[in-house]
C-alpha cells in the first residue's frame, strides 16, 4: 500500500502572515512601551504630574546607570533571584508532586480538599513574622515565604491537570492492560505537562512577590531592600529602577521556563 | 473464515452450534443513577460474537451504543444480565482484545511509532521487539515512513490508521470497534474499512463494531444487531449475506442485496418512541 499524503492543514497559519508576525509584534511591543515611557516623562517634565511624587524615566535610568556602576544592581538582583528561584523550584517541585499524587486517590482528595483550600486562602504576607521567627532573618525565610506563595498554587494546579485527562483516554490504558501506576506515568503526568507548564509561567510572580515580602521583613543586599529603602526616603525614581530590575528577572525567569517547556514538549505546535 | 470454535469444549456458555463463542452477553441492562433518578440507557439486550465472525450494533443516536460496548468489555460493571468470554465470566479486561473508538485517542506527545508500541510497553515486551511489530504494522497500515511523526502533523485518517495500529499490535482476537470511521470523509472511509476488513478476516480475528451507519454496518459485517431508543433492546438481527467480495466494500456497495438490508434496517430503525 502506497503511503498516503499528510494533510497541510495541522494547525498551520500561512507563512507570508506568519513572516509578517514575526516582527510585527514585537516592533509594536516596543513601540508601545516607548510611547508609555515618553508620556510619563512628558507628564512629569510639564508639572502636570510631580516628578517627586512619581518619578521620571530619565531619573530612573540614571538611577539604573548607578546602581549597575557601584554594583548593586547585579549583586541585589543575584541575592533575590537567587531566593526567587530557589522558592520557585521548590515550591512547583512540592507542589507539583502533592497535586500529581493526589490524582491516585479520590478519596484522599476529598479529605484534604477543604485543608488545601484554606490554607491557600491565608495572605502570604500575614506569615511573614512567623517566617521570619521560624526561619530567621537569612535567605531561608526568603526562600521559605517565596515557597509558600508558589507551593498552593501549584498544587492546585497540578492536580486540575491530573483530573482533567479524557476518560476515554484513562479507559483505552485500561483495556491495553496499564496498571493505575502504569496509567499515571505514561498517561497523567505528560498529559498534565501543559497546565504544569501554565502553573510554572504563573507562578513566577508569586514567588518574586513571596522572596519580596520576606526582603521587606529583614534585609540588607537584595532589590526588596533597595525598594524598601528608596521608598522610605522618597527616592520614588531609585524605586522605579529597582523594580526595572524585578520586572527584567521576571522576565528572564518567563524566557527560561518557556525555553524549556519548548525542550520538554517538542510536539507541541506554539504560536 | 467461520471455523467454529472448538479451544474450550469444556466450557459452560454453550452457543447453539455446540461451542462456547467467543463473546456471550445474555440480557444485559445497565440504568444510570444520577441525583437520586434511574436512568435506564441499556435495557435488555443479548449479543453474541463467534470466532472470525464481524458483527455490527446500529441503534438510533443515543441508545447508549458506546455504554454497551464498555459494558462488554468491563469498563463498566452491568446492572443486570451476563457477559462471557470464551465460556468464562467477564471479570475485569478480557484478554487479547483490542478497543478503537471514533476519538484516535493518540497521545500527542509519542509519534506514530511510540502510540503504536504503547500497548507493548505496558505488557512489558522488549524494546527491539515491540518497535520491530510497531514498523511491521505501521507498514500494513500504509504508514511506513511517518513513524517519527507527531499525530498533530498527520491527518484524520492516517492518526486513525494509527490508532488500528495501536490495537492490532498486541495481536487482539477480537476488535471492539466505536463509531471507528464516524469522522472521517466518505472516501477515507471507504479504504480504511478495506484495510480493516482485510486485516480482520485474513488473521482469523473477529470484530464488533458499534456504529449509527447503516451501509457501514451491511458493508462490512456479516450479522447485524438493530437496538431500539433507550433504554435500548434488540428490535431485529440480519444475517448479512451478499453476492461479493466482502474485502472490496465498492463491490459490496453495488449489490443488489446490500440496498434492500439497508432500506430494511433503516426502517427499523426510525420507528421512534415505541419502546420505552
Amino acid at each position: 500500500m502506497a503511503d498516503a499524503v499528510p494533510d497541510t492543514a495541522a494547525g498551520q497559519t500561512e507563512p507570508m502572515k506568519r513572516d509578517r508576525d514575526l516582527w510585527l509584534v514585537p516592533a509594536c511591543q516596543i513601540l508601545l512601551l516607548v510611547v508609555l515611557i515618553a508620556l510619563w516623562e512628558i507628564a512629569t517634565g510639564s508639572a502636570k504630574l510631580s516628578a517627586f511624587l512619581f518619578g521620571s524615566p530619565s531619573a530612573v535610568w540614571e538611577h539604573l546607570v548607578k546602581m549597575a556602576l557601584d554594583g548593586s544592581l547585579l549583586r541585589d538582583s543575584l541575592v533575590t533571584g537567587a531566593e526567587t528561584l530557589m522558592g520557585f523550584g521548590l515550591g512547583n517541585l512540592i507542589g507539583t508532586v502533592l497535586g500529581l499524587a493526589l490524582w491516585y486517590s479520590r478519596f484522599v482528595s476529598r479529605v484534604v480538599q477543604p485543608f488545601i483550600v484554606a490554607i491557600g486562602s491565608i495572605p502570604i504576607v500575614a506569615l511573614a513574622p512567623l517566617v521570619i521567627i521560624w526561619f530567621g532573618t537569612g535567605l531561608a525565610s526568603k526562600v521559605a515565604m517565596s515557597t509558600l506563595s508558589v507551593v498552593v498554587v501549584a498544587l492546585v494546579i497540578a492536580y486540575k491537570g491530573a483530573l482533567s485527562v479524557d476518560a476515554d483516554q484513562i479507559n483505552l490504558m485500561r483495556t491495553l492492560g496499564a496498571s493505575k501506576q502504569q496509567i499515571f506515568r505514561k498517561l497523567v503526568v505528560p498529559a498534565s505537562l501543559g497546565d504544569i507548564f501554565a502553573g510554572l509561567k504563573l507562578t513566577i510572580g508569586f514567588a518574586l512577590i513571596g522572596a519580596i515580602v520576606g526582603e521587606f521583613m529583614s534585609s540588607s543586599e537584595c532589590l526588596g531592600h533597595a525598594i524598601f529603602k528608596a521608598g522610605s526616603l522618597y527616592i520614588i525614581s531609585k524605586v522605579f529602577a529597582a523594580l526595572v530590575a524585578t520586572i527584567a528577572l521576571a522576565l528572564l525567569l518567563t524566557y527560561i521556563v518557556g525555553k524549556v517547556e519548548r525542550l520538554l514538549m517538542p510536539w507541541r505546535t506554539f504560536d | 473464515m467461520m471455523q467454529p470454535a472448538l479451544d474450550h469444549p469444556a466450557a459452560g456458555v454453550q452457543s447453539g452450534s455446540g461451542a462456547s463463542p467467543l463473546l456471550l452477553a445474555e440480557g444485559i441492562a445497565k440504568t444510570y443513577f444520577v441525583g437520586g433518578r434511574a436512568n435506564a440507557v441499556i435495557g435488555d439486550v443479548s449479543v453474541q460474537l463467534k470466532r472470525g465472525e464481524i458483527v455490527s450494533v446500529v441503534g438510533p443516536s443515543g441508545c447508549g451504543k458506546t455504554t454497551l460496548l464498555n459494558l462488554l468489555c468491563g469498563v463498566l460493571p452491568l446492572s443486570a444480565g451476563r457477559v462471557a468470554w470464551r465460556g468464562q465470566p467477564l471479570t475485569g479486561m478480557p484478554d487479547r482484545v483490542g478497543y478503537m473508538l471514533q476519538k484516535d485517542l493518540l497521545l500527542p506527545w509519542r509519534t506514530a511509532l511510540g502510540n503504536v508500541t504503547l500497548g507493548l510497553e505496558i505488557k512489558n515486551v522488549a524494546r527491539e521487539e515491540r518497535e520491530a511489530r510497531a514498523h511491521a504494522l505501521l507498514d500494513t497500515v500504509g504508514l511506513k515512513s511517518f513513524h517519527d511523526y507527531y499525530p498533530s502533523k498527520l491527518s484524520g485518517g492516517m492518526r486513525q490508521r494509527v490508532a488500528l495500529a495501536r490495537t492490532l499490535v498486541t495481536d487482539p482476537e477480537v476488535l471492539l470497534l466505536d463509531e471507528p470511521f464516524a469522522a472521517l470523509d466518505f472516501q477515507t472511509k471507504l479504504l480504511l474499512e478495506s484495510d480493516m476488513v482485510r486485516l480482520v478476516r485474513s488473521e482469523g480475528r473477529s470484530l464488533l463494531m458499534i456504529t449509527h451507519d447503516v451501509e457501514e454496518a451491511v458493508s462490512l459485517s456479516d450479522r447485524v444487531l438493530v437496538l431500539s431508543h433507550r433504554p435500548s433492546r434488540v428490535r431485529a438481527v440480519h444475517d448479512i449475506v451478499l453476492d461479493a467480495d466482502r474485502d472490496d466494500m465498492m463491490a459490496v456497495r453495488q449489490s443488489p442485496r446490500f440496498f434492500e438490508l439497508v432500506r430494511l434496517i433503516w426502517s427499523q430503525l426510525e420507528v421512534r418512541g415505541s419502546d420505552g
